[in-house]
């Protein structure tokens, strides 16, 4: 077996193993095939700030307003959130809550930071392991972003990839600048 | 744990931080579309999604152009086929260091994506006799 297939094997083991059980994989695939409203996967993993790299300009924060505020739904980089904020949990927008833990898989929008004027890619990563927080429960979809919200719709866990598959709350990393608002179409 | 967490964090930045303004936009469209779930680096999540490293010896097999158009998260990105075709031919000389031949275009994009597989197991083409 190649490298390249030893993923598969894995997988098929475990499909085996957990037969009769809606996997996360089993979900994916019904998921990702299935419909004619061809859903959006932007999803990108935890990576975090970089507190330490100059070679991306930091977004502008800590400005006056709500959209300042992470504790707000209508904080700038809420833009795409579907869930609870975790500044509200104990967290804050870029790290988990205490007893959770990080989703190694996620979703990616752009939010426009109003203090500079720029787009930024966000990723929306989950943190995992104590039931659901509660507060601070946000779901905007503003303008013509396209709708990211399809996967809790149906069901994906994106807690999938870590220990736990509780879901907590959810970050807003920024991962990058974004050279072209979403969406795409 | 955490130690590895913040590991993570920062070389996934670094990844980030790299992505050129002059690179085009596939470096872009790939941390958007695709990296949520097979990682900025490509080395996907074990038990979860694949490594997208290597994956130009599917090439090699029968089907396997077809195939890499057509698995779902490809199929089903939210790109037109034109900058689609451009992200997976960039994802083949990233992490594979290996090009398509010919590169993909946007028309045999369309026309894959039409069709995206319904199951990757039993889709995905299987490696020719020779072992590893
Ligand atoms: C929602 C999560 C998700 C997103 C987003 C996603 N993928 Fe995937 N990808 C998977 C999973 C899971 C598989 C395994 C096959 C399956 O079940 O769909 C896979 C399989 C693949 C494969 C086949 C690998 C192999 O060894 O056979 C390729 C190539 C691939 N993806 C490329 C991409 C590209 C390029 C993008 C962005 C345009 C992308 N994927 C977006 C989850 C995702």
């Amino acid at each position: 077996m190649t490298r390249l297939d030893a993923w598969w094997e894995e997988r098929a083991r475990r499909l085996a193993r957990n037969a009769g059980r809606r996997t996360f994989l089993a979900r994916m695939g019904t998921l990702l095939v299935g419909g004619t409203a061809l859903p959006l996967l932007p999803v990108a993993r935890a990576y975090g700030e970089g507190k330490k790299s100059a070679r991306v300009p930091a977004p502008a924060e800590g400005f006056d307003g709500p959209a300042g505020d992470p504790k707000r739904c209508e904080y700038w980089r809420h833009c795409a959130i579907d869930g609870f904020a975790c500044a509200c949990c104990g967290g804050s927008a870029t790290t988990c809550p205490p007893g959770t833990e990080v989703s190694p898989v996620t979703w990616v929008g752009t939010c426009r930071n109003p203090a500079d004027g720029k787009d930024y890619l966000i990723s929306y990563n989950d943190c995992c392991g104590k039931a659901f927080c509660g507060r601070c429960p946000c779901n905007r979809n503003e303008g013509e972003r396209p709708d990211y919200h399809w996967y809790r719709n149906n069901d994906i866990n994106w807690c999938a990839g870590a220990r736990s598959q509780v879901y907590n709350c959810s970050l807003a990393v920024v991962i990058g600048q974004a050279t072209e608002a979403q969406p795409e179409k | 744990m955490k130690k590895a967490v913040v590991l993570t964090l920062f070389v996934g930045w670094i990844a980030i931080a790299s992505v050129s303004r002059a690179a085009e936009s596939n470096a872009e469209n790939y941390l958007l579309h695709c990296s949520g779930c097979h990682g900025a680096d490509g080395r996907g999540v074990p038990g979860v999604t694949p490594s997208l490293h290597g994956i130009a010896e599917l090439l090699e097999r029968p089907g396997g152009r077809a195939y890499l158009g057509r698995v779902p998260g490809v199929a089903q990105a939210a790109l037109d086929d034109r900058k689609l075709a451009a992200l997976l031919n960039w994802v083949l000389t990233e992490f594979s260091q290996h090009s398509a031949d010919p590169p993909y275009s946007g028309k045999e994009m369309h026309r894959l994506r039409k069709n995206p597989l319904r199951d990757t197991v039993s889709g995905r083409p299987t490696q020719a006799s020779t072992k590893e």
